[in-house]
């Protein structure tokens, strides 16, 4: 069974004369344990179509099904449920909660599900931290790391809730070349030998193309 | 502890300054609305003491007549003054039967004949116009503070003088008269002589300047009155019981009967609407940290969108984050009531010792103060309201956030 599919996605974004018609019918089949990439230039709908998958917006038309469940009229509590248990985010800014030292921040996606105790929680952020890197730095917080601890951080987040689907917006965006290609791998691994999907937007030609599949958009299609 | 309160509690920091003017603003607002309720509702109670240690919870006075064919009897010494269609005749003429009668009533615990006259007291070669009340000093102690009025001389001695008078201490300073003094009352009949065996004081001005306590046959002598009581003086199990018992006992008695909080009436709506005042005034102060505390919690959500569309995107539900900022007013609430209770408690404390002389409408040498747990909670209810309902209007804005918008602004 796919870990997720999507089948004629439409999504009309702004309001009157600035509205545009973002996606226009997207379909595609996510499996587990694969790396893609949605490439393309900017406003070809990238973005758009990662948050409706990510089930953060709602599409004006189609279907999305998050193993055999379909999503797209969820209501939002029901949304935010499945997102909180089969989805981990990563985005171009880590958003870590700078209150929050890198052992919390992992941890909140945990305290959300609320199925481990505060011991368990404790002890699987700091294995996560661990297989970032970060094992001796679970007690910094965000203000205290550089930019590609951070987004380290980000990761093991993502992975907090041992999630089928890691859904990446351009998370190298922000890096220097060495932390870029040191994040991807990282993501890249975790996909392969933990069995999940890692769905990645990217501008990067040469991360996208290290993916196992590419979808390419333009003008809120997918190309062939 | 849940997620949400964590999270609540870390935001809690993300703006310390106004949040802790917010908080600061709450506890003097609770402190102040407790301090002043305790200060004008101690007066009111002290007031309240003081009236009814002096006049009694209930006054039966003025016999009613209903009808025409019972005018008063030739010769009778009582004027009759008519309102609408019922005739008062003033006084109570049978004293002892009313005295029986309000027996049958169980919420009357003493009653007491009381005679009320006007005559002028002569000593010292200077003369001063006084209103004597004759007393039966056994019953008037069980409807009166008397025993606790008086500042000078003994009951003791004035029980055993017929002759004896217990006077106003205005009245003493305004005459020079000391305990053991020897005046002279002139009445309607012969002027009497009389010892000082006392001097009260009430603390009501108009009672200490103008009032003597004599006894019953020897202001019969003085104002040639040898029957009836001019009113019956009463008092109950409950004060509270007053307006309701007052009516009955006129019904049953044909005689004109009023509570205490009829009587005090004007008095009365002066401390209720003081009262009511001080707590609107000092409301403000909490309303003011309401709205500060409004501004401080609309900030904090638009330097958190960011970190709110990320725990939306991680699994945090609208009602989580709704949840997250009412929680914040909810903590600084619940400090702010805690210690503007403590600073309440500490301040009426404090108030309750500041010497001040009051004389006037009663008599104290301190400020009174009335500790009464409901000046906390109702203070405690308005801070919660003001600060919760401070708190909702961000908190919808924060929850009404959409993820997607936010993270693909920051993105872009």
């Amino acid at each position: 069974m796919s870990l997720l599919r999507v089948e004629a996605l439409h999504r009309h974004l702004g309001e009157g004369d600035t509205r545009v018609h973002a996606l226009r019918g997207v379909s595609f089949t996510i499996e587990p344990g694969r790396t893609y990439a949605i490439a393309g230039h900017s406003g070809s709908g990238k973005s758009t179509l990662l948050y409706l998958l990510g089930l953060l917006d709602i599409p004006d038309q189609g279907h999305l099904w998050v193993g055999d469940r379909e999503t797209s009229r969820l209501n939002d509590e029901e949304r935010t449920a499945v997102r909180n248990e089969h989805m981990g985010f990563v985005f171009q800014f880590h958003f870590l909660l700078k209150e929050f030292t890198s052992l919390e921040n992992v941890m909140l996606p945990m305290r959300k599900l609320g199925r481990l105790s505060e011991e368990a929680m404790r002890d699987r952020a700091a294995e996560l931290l661990t297989a970032v890197g970060l094992a001796d730095k679970t007690k910094r917080l965000g203000s205290q790391l550089s930019g590609g601890e951070q987004q380290r951080v980000a990761i093991a987040r993502a992975l907090a809730n041992n999630p089928g689907l890691i859904l990446a917006d351009e998370p190298t965006g922000n890096l220097d070349h060495a932390n870029a290609d040191r994040v991807f791998a990282l993501l890249a691994d975790i996909a392969h030998q933990h069995g999940k999907s890692l769905l990645m937007v990217s501008h990067n030609p040469e991360l996208a193309s290290r993916c196992d599949h590419v979808f390419r958009m333009q003008d809120g299609v997918i190309l062939a | 502890m849940t997620p949400n309160l964590l999270i609540a509690l870390r935001f809690l920091g993300a703006r310390k300054r106004a949040m802790l003017m917010s908080l600061t603003g709450i506890v003097f607002g609770v402190a102040f609305f407790v301090m002043t309720q305790a200060q004008t509702a101690g007066f009111e109670s002290y007031f309240i003491k003081t009236i009814l240690g002096v006049n009694g919870m209930v006054r039966i006075e003025d016999r009613i007549q209903s009808s025409r064919s019972l005018a008063a009897a030739d010769g009778s010494a009582f004027a009759i003054s008519v309102e609408g269609s019922v005739k008062y005749i003033p006084g109570v003429q049978h004293a002892n039967a009313v005295t029986e009668a309000l027996k049958a009533f169980p919420e009357v615990a003493a009653a007491s004949p009381v005679i009320r006259g006007n005559a002028t007291l002569i000593a010292n070669f200077r003369e001063y116009d006084t209103k004597p009340y004759g007393i039966d000093l056994a019953s008037f102690i069980n409807v009166s503070d008397l025993e606790t009025q008086i500042i000078d001389g003994s009951l003791l001695a004035f029980g055993e003088n017929p002759y004896a008078l217990i006077v106003g201490v205005r009245i003493a300073k305004r005459m020079n008269l000391q305990v053991g003094d020897s005046v002279l009352l002139d009445g309607t009949s012969e002027p009497q002589r009389f010892r000082v065996a006392a001097v009260f004081e009430t603390g009501i001005d108009q009672v200490d300047r103008e009032r003597v306590y004599l006894h019953l046959p020897a202001i019969r002598a003085l104002l040639n009155k040898p029957t009836g009581a001019s009113f019956i003086q009463v008092n109950l199990t409950d004060p509270a019981l007053a307006p309701a018992l007052a009516p009955r006992i006129q019904n049953a008695i044909s005689h004109s009967t009023m509570a205490w909080q009829d009587r005090e009436k004007t008095w009365l709506q002066v401390f209720s609407v003081l009262r009511i005042s001080s707590a609107l005034t000092i409301s403000t102060i909490i309303f003011i940290s309401g709205l500060g505390m409004f501004n401080t919690l609309v900030m904090i959500v638009v330097d958190k969108t960011r970190e709110i569309a990320i725990l939306r995107s991680m699994g945090y539900t609208r009602a989580d984050i709704s949840r997250i900022f009412m929680l914040q007013g909810g903590i600084v609430v619940i400090l702010g009531v805690v210690l503007g209770c403590a600073v309440a408690a500490a301040g009426t404390y404090t108030l309750s010792h500041i010497p001040i002389r009051i004389r006037g409408i009663f008599a104290s040498d301190h400020f009174v103060v009335l500790w009464d747990p409901w000046h906390y909670i109702s203070a405690a209810i308005i801070a919660t309201i003001v600060v919760l309902g401070a708190s909702y209007f961000p908190s919808r804005r924060a929850a009404r956030l959409e993820p997607g918008s936010v993270i693909r602004g920051s993105s872009s």
